[in-house]
C-alpha cells in the first residue's frame, strides 16, 4: 500500500528548535488546542483571536510561520495576508491559511497572495496539521 | 362582389345619364344642323340635299350605339384601374396591419428594446427600455449604448462593442448596466445584427432583460450556502480537533471507557463532517451555484490526495488498496474540485460498504478525446441488491442490505451527488454489481 501517512507519534522528540508559530483565528475553542497541539508537537505556539492586534503581533515577533484564518470579523484572513505583504518582513513569511470553505476560488486566492499552502480545517486532523507547518517550515 | 355591382352600376349610371337625353336628342340636333334649309354652304354655293327619317334613325342609332360602347370602355377603365387600385390597396392595408401591430408590440413589449446604429449610438428605443433607464428619450438618443455599463464592467461593455463592430452578435450575456442615478442593474443583453436593405447599413436591436431580481437571489443563495458552510463546519473542525486531541493521549493516558467514548464522538463527528459536506454540495447543484472550471486535471494526483485523507479508514477496516494506474499520463480536462468530489464519494464508498480486509482497486484508462477516459473503482464490499440497481443513484435512495449495516454511514446522497456532478461536468457514471461480490464503478471523464 503506498499511502502516505502524516500521522506522527513522535512529535515532541523532533528536531523543530522552537520553531515560533502564529495562530490568528477568531474561534478561541479551535484557536486553544490548535495551539495546545503545536506546542505538544516541540513548537513555540502564540495565537490571537482577532486579526488586527494578530496582524501587529506577527510583524513584531516575527514567527517563522503563521496560521491565519480566512473568515474573520473586521478584518479577512485575505486583508490580514495583503498587509503582512506590504511589510519588510512580511513579504516573504511563511503562511498558511486556514479555512472552513473549500472552493476553488479560495485556492486560487491564496495562490494569488503568495500563499500556496491552504488547509480546509474539516478536512485535516491535527497531526496532519502540524506535518503540513514542518513541510512549510522543512523541519522534521 | 359588391365592389363589381357597384362599378357596373356606375357605368350604367354614366351610359344612362349620357345617352338617353342624347338618344332623344339626336334627331334633333340633326334636324338643327342639317335640316331646317336642306343645304349645305360650300364656299360660294349651296348643296341642296335631303335626309330621310330612315336615315335620320340610322344616324341616331349609330350614335346611341357609339355612346354605349364609350360607357362600356369607361366601365372596363373603371374596372381595370380600381382593381388594381383595390389589389394595391390590400396589400398596404395588410402592410399597414402589421406594421402597426409590430410598432405596437414593439413599443408596448415589457422587454426594454433599443435599435442602435452601426456606431452604436441609440437611435430609437420602447417604452420599456425608457422605464429601464429611468430617462426621456432624449436624454438617452444618440447617446452610445455601450457606454452605459456600469464601471465594474466597463471592459466587458467594450469588448462586446468590439463583437457588434465585427458583426458578431451577442446573445444572452451578463453584464451590468448603469441606469438613472447611478443605480446599476444586472441585464441580460442580446443584440441581433439587421441590415438595411436599400442602403445596406447595420443596426442592431438590442434587448436588455432585467435580472437584477434573479441575482440578488443567487447572491442570497449563495450567501446562504458559504454562511451555512462556516457556521456548520467550524464547530464540527473545532469537535474533530479537540477529540482527537484528548485520543493522542499527549494530555494523559486515557482508561479504557474514556477511549471508547472519545472514540465515539471522533467517529460521529467525522460522519457529521461528510454529511454537512454533501448538503452543502446537494444544494449547490439544487440551487444552480456549483459553478464548473475546467482546467487540466492530473487524475492521479487527485486520487493519491484522497487517499491520504482517507488512510486512517482504510487502516482500520484493514482494506487492501490496489492502484492501477502510472501518474504520467492521466491529465484531463476537468474541474478538480467537482472531480475530486465525485472520486472521493466513489472510494469512501467503496471502502465504506466493504468488509474488513476486502479490497479496493482504483485503476486508470487514459482516452484520446473527451469522454474517452476513465476511472474504475472496484470494490469486494456488499454490493448492491439486483432489485435495488435502477434507483441507487436517486436522491435519499439507500439500498437495502446497506440499511443494515448502519443508518448513520448512509445518507442516501453520496450517489446522487455523484450523479449530478458527473452531469454538471459532462461525464458519466455506470456500475456493474453482484450482492455479496462487489461492485464496479466506472467514472468516464
Amino acid at each position: 500500500m503506498e499511502i502516505q501517512n502524516t500521522t506522527n507519534q513522535n512529535d515532541a522528540s523532533v528536531d523543530i528548535n522552537k520553531k515560533k508559530v502564529l495562530v490568528i483565528d477568531d474561534d478561541e475553542n479551535l484557536t486553544s488546542v490548535l495551539v495546545d497541539k503545536l506546542n505538544f508537537s516541540g513548537f513555540d505556539a502564540d495565537f490571537s483571536n482577532d486579526s488586527e492586534s494578530g496582524l501587529k503581533k506577527a510583524i513584531e515577533t516575527k514567527p517563522d510561520a503563521i496560521l491565519l484564518d480566512v473568515k474573520m470579523p473586521n478584518m479577512s484572513g485575505w486583508e490580514v495576508l495583503e498587509k503582512l505583504r506590504v511589510d519588510t518582513w512580511g513579504e516573504t513569511a511563511k503562511v498558511i491559511m486556514l479555512t472552513s470553505i473549500d472552493q476553488a476560488e479560495s485556492v486560487a486566492h491564496a495562490m494569488e497572495e503568495g500563499s500556496t499552502v491552504f488547509i480546509v480545517k474539516t478536512n485535516y486532523t491535527l497531526d496532519q496539521v502540524v506535518g503540513k507547518v514542518k513541510e512549510v517550515l522543512r523541519v522534521k | 362582389m359588391s365592389v363589381k355591382i357597384k362599378h357596373l352600376s356606375i357605368s350604367l349610371l354614366i351610359i344612362v345619364i349620357f345617352t338617353v337625353p342624347l338618344y332623344f336628342a339626336t334627331p334633333y340636333l340633326i334636324n338643327i344642323f342639317l335640316n331646317p334649309q336642306k343645304y349645305i354652304k360650300l364656299g360660294n354655293f349651296f348643296v341642296n340635299y335631303s335626309v330621310s327619317d330612315f336615315q335620320i334613325q340610322i344616324l341616331s342609332v349609330s350614335f346611341y350605339t357609339l355612346i354605349v360602347l364609350i360607357g362600356y370602355i369607361v366601365y372596363l377603365l373603371a374596372t381595370v384601374s380600381t382593381r388594381a387600385q383595390l389589389l394595391s390597396d390590400y396589400q398596404n392595408k395588410d402592410l399597414l396591419v402589421a406594421k402597426y401591430g409590430l410598432e405596437e408590440l414593439y413599443a408596448n413589449a415589457p422587454i426594454p428594446y433599443l435599435t442602435i446604429n452601426s456606431d452604436g449610438e441609440i437611435c430609437g428605443c420602447n417604452k420599456s427600455a425608457l422605464r429601464f433607464f429611468g430617462v426621456l428619450p432624449e436624454e438617452i438618443l444618440s447617446k452610445n449604448f455601450f457606454a452605459y455599463a456600469s464601471e465594474e464592467d466597463v471592459e466587458l461593455g467594450k469588448k462586446f462593442f468590439d463583437f457588434y463592430k465585427s458583426d458578431v452578435p451577442i446573445s444572452k450575456k451578463e453584464i451590468r448596466i448603469r441606469v438613472k442615478d447611478g443605480e446599476i442593474k444586472w441585464v441580460s443583453l442580446s443584440i441581433f445584427l439587421t441590415k438595411d436593405a436599400f442602403t445596406q447599413d447595420k443596426s442592431g436591436l438590442v434587448t436588455v432583460f432585467d435580472i437584477s431580481d434573479q441575482k440578488q437571489l443567487d447572491q442570497a443563495k449563495t450567501e446562504f450556502v458559504s454562511l451555512a458552510s462556516h457556521q456548520l463546519r467550524t464547530p464540527l473542525a473545532t469537535i474533530k480537533w479537540y477529540s482527537e486531541m484528548l485520543n493522542s493521549n499527549q494530555l494523559g493516558k486515557l482508561n479504557e471507557k474514556q477511549k471508547e467514548y472519545i472514540d465515539k464522538v471522533y467517529l460521529v463527528n467525522t460522519g457529521m463532517i461528510d454529511l454537512v459536506e454533501i448538503l452543502l454540495n446537494v444544494s449547490r447543484i439544487e440551487i444552480g451555484t456549483l459553478k464548473i472550471e475546467k482546467q487540466p486535471v492530473n487524475v492521479s494526483e487527485i486520487i493519491d490526495s484522497i487517499l491520504v485523507e482517507l488512510a486512517s479508514q482504510i487502516d482500520k477496516k484493514k482494506i487492501m488498496f490496489k492502484k492501477d494506474y502510472n501518474s504520467t499520463s492521466t491529465i484531463i480536462d476537468s474541474d478538480p474540485r467537482l472531480l475530486r468530489i465525485v472520486i472521493q464519494n466513489l472510494i469512501t464508498n467503496a471502502i465504506k460498504y466493504n468488509k474488513d480486509g476486502g479490497s479496493v482497486t482504483v485503476s486508470l484508462e487514459k482516452g484520446f478525446g473527451i469522454g474517452q477516459s476513465s476511472v474504475i473503482i472496484s470494490d469486494t464490499g456488499l454490493g448492491i441488491p439486483k432489485e435495488d440497481q435502477d434507483r441507487i443513484f436517486s436522491k435519499l435512495f439507500r439500498a437495502r442490505n446497506v440499511k443494515d449495516v448502519g443508518s448513520s454511514q448512509s445518507t442516501g446522497l453520496g450517489l446522487y451527488l455523484v450523479k449530478s456532478v458527473v452531469q454538471a461536468l459532462g461525464g458519466s457514471i455506470s456500475f456493474k454489481s453482484e450482492e455479496n461480490v462487489g461492485s464496479t464503478f466506472t467514472l468516464g471523464l
